[in-house]
C-alpha cells in the first residue's frame, strides 16, 4: 500500500514554509523546546545547587526518622520516619477542613437565610456579620483566636486549669485551659463489635422502613413522613443498644496530671485545633453566606409567589421551593470555597498547630532538604484540590444534564 | 424563616407601624427581637466599654509611624511622604478623569448626568474616612494631618484639571498615572537597582494601552503622556542617584503598612500581562501551548500560598544563578506575581469565554487574522467583563499580603510583633494592636468591595 497522500493536480502546491499545518506543528515544537530548555536549566541549577550544598536530590530523607516531637500528639514517637509525620500533618488538616466546613456550612446558610430575613434586626445583622467577617484577612482571625483568646485571653494556664466535675461523680466533665480543653471520650469496650452490629440492623431497619413509607405514600398519597420514621426507627435502636449492651463502651474522663502540663484521658483538644477550626468557619461562613443569599435571590421572583398562593409557610417555601432550587447554583461556588478552607488550614502554621505546612516548616528547621520537602507538601494540598474539582466537575455535568 | 404574610417593601406610615412590620410581623420574628434585642444591646455596650474604657491604646499610638512604614530610616522619611503624596495625587487624577469620562459618555448618550451628593460619597466611603480619623486621633503629632492635607488638596487640584479636560480618556490617564507612580516610587524611595523600572513603565503603558486603543492619539493624552514620559526620565535619573547617594532606604526597608498596601497593586501590575498571555494559551488551538498553560495555572491555584512563599523563601535560589541571593522580599514579590498570573488568568479566561462566538466570526468574515481578531475584538470585549472579578482578586490579594509575616518578612502583623517585644509594652494585652490592624484592613478592603459594586452596578455586567 501507498502511503502518499493523492493530491489534485488542479490545487497550487503551498511551499512548506507557508504551509498553516506545517508552520502550526513547527511553532509548537518550538515552544516545547523552549519550555523544555528552560525547565533543563532551571533543573540543571538546581541539581548543581544541591550538590555544591551537599544537600542531595533524593527523597530518602522520608524514611529516616523525624526526630522531633509533635506539639500536643503524646502518641507519635520521634523515631518513627518522616513518613508518619507527614501522615499525621494530613490527618491534621483534614480535621480542621472537616470541622471548619461543618461549621461554616451550617453557620454560612443560617446567616444567607438570616440576610434575606423581613426581620430588619436579623437582616442587618447577619449583614454586619459578613461585612465584618469577610473584609478581615483569615490570619489575623486565627491570630485573635489563637493569642487574644487563647494563649493571652481569660483562661488559665493548664496547671490551674478549670475542672468541671459532672454532677454526682468525682469524674471531669470537661477542662479549659489556656493551651488544652478536654472532654470525656469513649473507649472501645468488650461489647463493641456486637453494639455495631445492632446499629448496623438498625440502619437496614431504617432503610427499610423509608421504602416501606415511600411506597405507601405513593400508593394511598398518605403524608410520608419518611425521615421522621425512619431516624425514628434508628434512634430507637440505638438507644436500646446502649440500654441493653451496657458494656459497648467505656468512657474515659480527662484529668489534669500532677505535674500540670499534660491531661490525661478523654478527648483532648488543643488551642491550635480550635483556632483554626473556629476561625476559618467563621470566615468562610460569610463568604458561604454571600453565596446562599446570592442564589436565593437568583430563584425566579414567581416561585417565591407560587409558593405564597398555594399557602406555604415560611420554612416550607424555603424547604421544598426556594432552597432546592438555590442550592443547584450555590454548590459548585461553595464546594471552592471549601477548597479555600483546607488550603487556608495552612494558616494554622502561626497557632503551632501541627498540619502539614506546619510541620514540613518544623522539619526544614530540624534539617531535612528543604526543596524536597516542599514538593511533599504541594503534593498532598494538590491531591486534595484535584479530588475536590475532580467531584465539582462530576456533579457540573450532572446537574448540567438534568438542566438541559 | 420568613413570613410570607407582609411584602417587603409595602408602605411605611409611621414609626410603630414601621417596627410592627419590620420587627413584630409574625410568632417567630417577634421571638428573635425579644432575644436578639438584648444580645445585641449588651455587644455593643461592651464593644463601646472596651474602645473608649478598658483598651489601653498606648501600643498602638506611640507606635504609629512604625505600624505605617516600619523601620524605615527615619532621617530619610520625607521619602515616604513625597510618595504617599504623589500616589494621592495619582489617585485624584484617575479619579477626576473617570468623573468626567463619564459625563463625557452621558452627554454623548444624550443623558442627564448627576454626580453623587456628598452624602453618598461619605457614605460610600465611611469605612476610609473612619480609619483616617482614627489615624489622625491616635497620631497627635502634626505631621500625619500635615501629609493628609497637603495630598488630599493635590489630590482636588489634579482632579479639577483632569475633569476639565473635553475628550477624558479614562485608561489613559490611568497609563500616565502609572507612570507618573513609578517614576514617583524611584524618587522617593531610592531603590537600589532601577530594574523595577524598567519593567514596571512598558509593563503600565501596554496593560493600559490594551484598556482601550481607540483614542490613543487625542492630544491632551498625549501632553499628559510626554508629561509624564519626562517625570518618568527624571525619576530615573534620580534612582540613579539615590543608588550611589543614599543606601539604606531601598527595596528592603519597605515595611509595615506600606508594603501591605504596595504589595498588592505592584503584584497585580506585574501578573496582569503574564495573565493575560496564560489565558490566550489555555484557550489557544496549539495543543502543547494549552497544556503547559493549564499545568502552570492548575499547580498554583491547587496549592495555598503559604506553600508557595516556604518555596520562595527555601527553593527559588536553587533555581537561578545570580552572583548574589535575591532578598527575601524580591522573592516574596516573585512568588505574589507567579500566584496572582494565575488567578488573573482564570478570570481573564471567563472574560474571553463570555464573547460570544458570533463577535469572533465576524472578525473573521471580514478577513482579520487571528490575532487582530483576538487583539481588536476579543479582548476588549472581555476585558470590560473582568473588572469586577479583578477588583476581587484585588482585594483578595490584599488580604493575603498578610501572609508574608510567615515567612518573616516586616509586614503589619510583624511589626505587631516588633511593639509588643519592646520593654515598656510587654506587659500590655495584645488584643488592641490586633483589633487596630484588623479595622485598617477591614476599612480598605470594605471600602474597596463597596466601589467594585458601583463599578459593576455603572457598567452594567450582566446586564446588557
Amino acid at each position: 500500500m501507498t502511503t502518499t497522500a493523492q493530491r489534485p493536480t488542479d490545487e497550487p502546491r503551498i511551499a512548506w514554509y507557508r504551509n498553516v499545518r506545517v508552520l502550526r506543528v513547527i511553532a509548537q515544537v518550538l515552544f516545547v523546546v523552549a519550555v523544555f530548555s528552560l525547565f533543563f536549566w532551571l533543573f540543571n541549577n538546581l541539581v548543581n545547587n544541591l550538590n555544591r550544598l551537599r544537600i542531595g536530590t533524593d527523597f530518602g530523607f522520608l524514611s529516616r526518622p523525624t526526630r522531633f516531637q509533635i506539639p500536643y500528639d503524646d502518641g507519635f514517637d520521634p523515631s518513627s520516619p518522616v513518613w508518619d509525620m507527614v501522615l499525621v500533618g494530613v490527618k491534621n488538616t483534614l480535621l480542621a477542613g472537616f470541622f471548619g466546613i461543618l461549621l461554616a456550612t451550617v453557620l454560612g446558610v443560617l446567616i444567607g437565610i438570616a440576610r434575606l430575613s423581613s426581620n430588619w434586626l436579623v437582616a442587618r445583622l447577619a449583614a454586619v456579620y459578613v461585612e465584618t467577617l469577610r473584609n478581615i484577612p483569615p490570619l489575623i482571625i486565627i491570630i485573635f483566636f489563637g493569642f487574644a483568646v487563647f494563649t493571652f485571653g481569660p483562661l488559665p494556664v493548664l496547671s490551674e486549669a478549670h475542672q468541671f466535675q459532672i454532677p454526682g461523680t468525682h469524674n471531669n466533665g470537661l477542662i479549659l485551659s489556656n493551651t488544652l480543653w478536654a472532654v470525656p471520650s469513649f473507649v472501645a469496650g468488650p461489647s463493641l463489635g456486637l453494639f455495631w452490629l445492632v446499629i448496623a440492623l438498625g440502619i437496614a431497619a431504617a432503610v427499610a422502613v423509608f421504602v416501606w413509607r415511600t411506597r405507601l405514600h405513593e400508593r394511598t398519597g398518605a403524608p410520608d413522613r419518611r425521615m421522621r420514621w425512619s431516624l425514628g426507627v434508628l434512634g430507637l435502636v440505638t438507644v436500646a443498644a446502649i440500654l441493653l449492651i451496657g458494656d459497648a463502651f467505656d468512657a474515659s474522663y480527662p484529668a489534669l496530671a500532677e505535674s500540670g502540663r499534660r491531661i490525661d484521658g478523654g478527648y483532648r483538644l488543643n488551642n491550635g485545633f480550635i483556632s483554626v477550626t473556629v476561625a476559618l468557619g467563621l470566615y468562610t461562613a460569610s463568604h458561604i453566606a454571600e453565596i446562599v443569599r446570592g442564589s436565593i435571590l437568583a430563584v425566579p421572583k414567581g416561585q417565591s409567589e407560587a409558593a405564597n398562593a398555594i399557602a406555604l409557610t415560611g420554612f416550607q417555601r424555603y424547604r421544598y421551593v426556594l432552597l432546592p432550587q438555590a442550592m443547584r447554583i450555590a454548590v459548585p461556588p461553595i464546594i471552592s470555597q471549601y477548597l479555600n478552607l483546607v488550603k487556608n488550614t495552612s494558616l494554622g502554621v502561626v497557632v503551632a498547630y501541627a498540619e502539614i505546612t506546619a510541620l514540613t516548616q518544623t522539619s526544614i528547621g530540624n534539617g531535612r532538604p528543604a526543596p524536597q520537602s516542599i514538593l511533599v507538601l504541594m503534593g498532598v494540598y494538590l491531591t486534595f484540590s484535584l479530588t475536590i474539582s475532580f467531584v465539582l466537575n462530576i456533579y457540573n455535568r450532572r446537574i448540567q444534564l438534568v438542566e438541559r | 424563616m420568613t413570613a410570607p404574610t407582609v411584602p417587603r417593601h409595602g408602605i411605611i406610615t409611621s414609626p410603630g407601624h414601621w417596627v410592627r412590620k419590620r420587627l413584630f410581623n409574625s410568632g417567630l420574628n417577634t421571638v428573635l427581637t425579644v432575644v436578639l434585642v438584648p444580645l445585641v444591646a449588651y455587644l455593643i455596650w461592651r464593644g463601646v466599654t472596651f474602645v473608649f474604657v478598658t483598651a489601653r491604646w498606648e501600643p498602638v499610638r506611640n507606635n504609629l509611624t512604625l505600624f505605617m512604614i516600619g523601620r524605615f530610616p527615619r532621617a530619610e522619611i520625607w521619602r515616604v511622604v513625597a510618595q504617599v503624596v504623589i500616589w494621592s495625587s495619582a489617585i485624584g487624577l484617575a479619579w477626576g478623569a473617570a468623573v468626567a469620562g463619564a459625563k463625557a459618555r452621558a452627554l454623548r448618550a444624550g443623558l442627564p448626568y448627576k454626580e453623587d451628593s456628598a452624602i453618598a460619597k461619605a457614605r460610600r466611603n465611611g469605612a476610609i474616612l473612619a480609619a483616617l480619623a482614627l489615624l489622625l486621633a491616635m497620631a497627635q503629632t502634626w505631621g500625619p494631618l500635615i501629609l493628609f492635607g497637603v495630598s488630599f488638596v493635590a489630590a482636588l487640584l489634579l482632579q479639577r484639571v483632569a475633569a476639565r479636560t473635553p475628550a477624558p480618556q479614562v485608561p489613559y490617564v490611568w497609563a500616565a498615572v502609572a507612570v507618573l507612580a513609578v517614576g514617583g516610587f524611584q524618587i522617593v524611595s531610592g531603590f537600589h537597582g532601577t530594574g523595577w523600572l524598567w519593567i514596571g513603565i512598558p509593563i503600565a503603558l501596554a496593560a493600559s494601552r490594551l484598556l482601550g486603543r481607540r483614542d490613543w492619539r487625542t492630544h491632551r493624552i498625549r501632553r499628559l503622556a510626554s508629561l509624564s514620559a519626562v517625570v518618568g526620565v527624571l525619576g530615573v535619573a534620580y534612582a540613579v542617584y539615590a543608588v550611589v547617594d543614599s543606601p539604606g532606604v531601598g527595596w528592603e526597608r519597605w515595611e509595615g503598612l506600606r508594603l501591605n498596601l504596595l504589595a498588592a497593586p505592584i503584584a497585580l501590575t506585574l501578573a496582569f500581562p503574564i495573565g493575560m498571555g496564560l489565558a490566550l494559551a489555555r484557550r489557544s488551538s496549539f495543543p502543547a501551548l494549552r497544556m503547559v498553560a493549564t499545568g502552570y495555572i492548575e499547580l498554583i491555584r491547587g496549592v495555598p500560598l503559604i506553600s508557595l512563599l516556604l518555596m520562595g523563601q527555601f527553593f527559588i535560589g536553587f533555581f537561578l544563578n545570580t552572583a548574589t541571593p535575591l532578598s527575601s522580599l524580591t522573592r516574596a514579590f516573585i512568588v505574589l506575581t507567579m500566584f496572582a498570573s494565575a488567578y488573573i488568568a482564570e478570570i481573564i479566561r471567563g472574560g474571553l469565554q463570555s464573547v460570544p462566538t458570533g463577535q469572533i466570526e465576524a472578525g473573521q468574515s471580514v478577513g482579520l487574522s487571528p490575532w487582530k481578531v483576538t487583539r481588536f475584538i476579543v479582548l476588549p470585549q472581555a476585558l470590560r467583563n473582568v473588572i469586577p472579578p479583578m477588583v476581587g482578586q484585588f482585594i483578595s490579594l490584599t488580604k493575603d499580603t498578610t501572609l508574608l509575616y510567615i515567612i518573616s518578612i516586616a509586614e503589619i502583623l510583624y511589626i505587631r510583633n516588633i511593639v509588643h517585644a519592646q520593654a515598656e509594652f510587654r506587659a500590655f494585652g495584645i488584643a488592641e494592636t490586633l483589633v487596630f490592624v484588623a479595622f485598617i484592613f477591614w476599612s480598605i478592603t470594605f471600602s474597596m468591595s463597596r466601589e467594585s459594586q458601583r463599578i459593576e452596578r455603572r457598567l452594567g455586567v450582566g446586564v446588557r
